[in-house]
């Protein structure tokens, strides 16, 4: 029979039998982004000749972050909540040749993870974070999270959230990020370039992807969908709108970490010897 | 020949490959899986242009075109 062909990357029987279906609800964004990340990983092995031994998926606490160790056929990692990142550069530091895929949620990578997110900016590290941003915190039951939008509703907030919204790319840009892009899961082509572009960038990356929850925001997947087209413009055209800007905010490659730590740990057994 | 196979086991009905199909070649339909989702049918395949955005935006891996 015809199979899907990101299958190839995914384990679909365990030791305890069946692993597919995927845990998540219907219509989960989080399964969308996993899928464009397996077209750009699938794109890089077939065109750039980057092996499938070479990437290595972080990830932490939430819906999303359930996706990678579960599932996927690569060598992964499945960290405590918010402490992906550290997790990453630990791999890093042990194999700097490695290509090292963060998949975070917006709870584990802004609200619990705020931290070690801003310092694997600051350093540069050569990761690449794809952070899916559904607005609030799915997994708990929908409460009110710091990337959540001002005036939601949500069983934490029921008459609208009086706090502004973390937004994520300027943070990551402020914090160091060497590539920073936005975009929604109703770009699908530009969010697979994205991610070959943030794989490919030697240095830290950040792509945050904005995400719809069907069962918290009670509507359709393809209402929520349509609504993120709605709510978003182009960066080019942002300057006088309220709606949230996506496109590629930043690019500027800078020096590396773990090459700058490589040249110190040359320069010590120098002085030593 | 194009095919489009939707797998009765992992999909889950949401229909968002119903609604990005350029051609309308996906429609909703009143087939039910085993766990009761309403799953969607390939009702026009000779206007298919294998364009693949269904199989991009599934979120459960679970609809295949005949590649080109």
């Amino acid at each position: 029979m015809l199979k899907h062909p990101m299958l190839k990357y995914i384990r679909e029987e365990g030791p305890a039998g069946k692993r597919l279906p995927f845990i998540l609800c219907p219509g989960c964004g989080a399964g969308q982004v996993l899928n464009y990340t397996l077209h750009a990983v699938d794109d890089l092995i077939n065109q750039s000749g980057v092996k499938k031994e070479d990437f290595v998926f972080i990830s932490g606490i939430g819906c999303s972050s359930r996706l990678t160790s579960h599932y996927l056929n690569f060598d992964s990692g499945w960290t405590l909540h918010g402490r992906a990142l550290p997790v990453a550069t630990g791999v890093l530091l042990a194999n700097p040749k490695l290509k090292i895929i963060v998949f975070t949620g917006d709870g584990d990578a802004a609200a619990i993870g705020g931290n070690h997110f801003i310092h694997a900016f600051r350093r540069n590290i050569d990761i690449t974070v794809i952070c899916v941003n559904n607005g609030l915190y799915g997994m708990t039951g929908g409460q009110v999270a710091p990337t959540t939008q001002l005036f939601t509703i949500t069983p934490t907030t029921p008459y609208g959230n009086t706090e502004d919204a973390f937004d994520l790319c300027k943070l990551a840009t402020t914090a160091g990020a060497s590539y920073v892009s936005r975009w929604t899961t109703a770009h699908p082509f530009q969010t697979i370039k994205a991610i070959k572009k943030g794989i490919a960038n030697k240095g830290a990356s950040f792509i945050e992807i904005l995400s719809q929850c069907p069962v918290h925001e009670h509507k359709t997947p393809v209402e929520l969908i349509n609504a993120l087209k709605g709510i978003t413009v182009s960066i080019d055209k942002s300057m006088n709108s309220n709606k949230i800007p996506v496109g590629e905010f930043h690019f500027a490659p800078r020096p590396e970490w773990t090459e700058r730590y490589e040249s110190i740990i040359e320069k010590a057994n120098e002085s030593i010897s | 020949m194009i095919e489009i196979v939707i797998n009765p086991d992992y999909c889950k009905g949401c229909n968002i490959c119903v609604a990005f199909c350029p051609r309308k070649v996906l429609q909703t339909s009143n087939n039910i899986n085993s766990k009761g989702y309403m799953l969607p049918e390939a009702v026009n395949l000779d206007v298919c242009t294998q364009c693949m955005l269904c199989e991009i935006v599934c979120p459960d891996l679970a609809i295949a075109v005949t590649p080109k």
